[in-house]
């Protein structure tokens, strides 16, 4: 059985985590607007994650002994991959980094984390209501 | 990796591009200036931009692989632009040449535009990303509450 804590919570706070690592990535691009040979960086996770947690399309890792390991996910270990971009990429001569891209990245970044904000904040609300009305 | 870098990071690009800011404001208010201190007339001026970490020494020892990659700009230096002056012929003028000419700034009005255009824009999205941060930061708080 799946608790709210820690595993619920443990993933939707590596999942908070990764998402401010790529809001960081986005300012850094930003930043980086205009300095030459800058290749703009990545982080990406959503897939690696969905198949450490099974929940990809590929179905649940089979046990066929009695001595296999069940394999259990682990917030700790669990990285995204980052990666810079293969070349700069240039317009006329001069390197940028795309502006419509990362402005686009960086607002559906920043409402997944509100969502996942709301998520934890949901799961605290529903264990106290538990706690309070489970007692009477 | 926390909320500080971020700010950190936009703020290193907010001031690299005021700096470049600076920098198209005084080509253009030098475009007529036909005496320097070194002589001569006005030599156009560019930054040079380049990345910088933007963590100090002690935290980037703490840091993982993956912060290190997080990367801030800095203005590597003001450059002079050695395109040659524009001659133009004024006699009249104190600072002709015995031939007439007078040489001015070869300052690209539609050019400096463009720049400082870009600039703006630049400065915009990087402010752009410090209130989307901010309103991250203000979102976290309310998981307490």
């Amino acid at each position: 059985m799946k608790s709210y804590l820690p595993e619920n919570l443990d993933l939707t706070a590596k999942v908070l985590d990764l998402q401010m690592q790529r809001q960081n990535l986005v300012a850094a691009n930003l930043a980086n607007i205009k300095t030459p040979q800058y290749r703009p960086k990545r982080i990406e996770f959503e897939q690696e994650l969905q198949s450490a947690l099974n929940t990809d399309g590929q179905g649940k890792l089979t046990l066929t002994s009695a001595n296999h390991m069940p394999q259990a996910f682990s917030a700790d270990k669990f990285e995204g991959n980052m990666f810079a971009e293969f070349k700069p990429r240039v317009i006329y001569g001069q390197d940028s980094v795309d502006l419509d891209k990362e402005m686009a990245l960086m607002a559906k970044n920043s409402l997944m984390y509100n969502t996942m904000t709301t998520v934890v904040k949901k799961d605290f609300d529903n264990i106290s209501k538990v706690l309070a009305d489970g007692g009477r | 990796m926390d909320y500080m870098t971020a700010f950190d990071i936009a703020a290193s690009g907010m001031s690299a591009e005021r700096t470049s800011m600076n920098v198209i404001s005084m080509n253009l208010a030098n475009s007529k200036t036909t005496k320097t201190a070194t002589g001569g007339p006005y030599q156009r001026k560019a930054v040079a931009i380049s990345q910088a970490s933007v963590a100090s020494p002690f935290a980037s020892a703490m840091n993982s692989a993956m912060d290190e990659q997080l990367r801030g700009v800095k203005v590597a230096g003001i450059v002079t632009d050695n395109r040659p002056p524009r001659m133009v012929y004024e006699p009249g003028s104190p600072d002709a040449d015995k031939n007439g000419y007078v040489s001015y700034p070869d300052i690209n009005m539609v050019e400096e535009m463009t720049n400082m255009i870009t600039t703006s824009r630049s400065y915009e999205a990087n402010v752009a990303s410090v209130n989307n941060v901010k309103s991250m930061y203000n979102k976290a708080l309310t998981i307490g509450s």
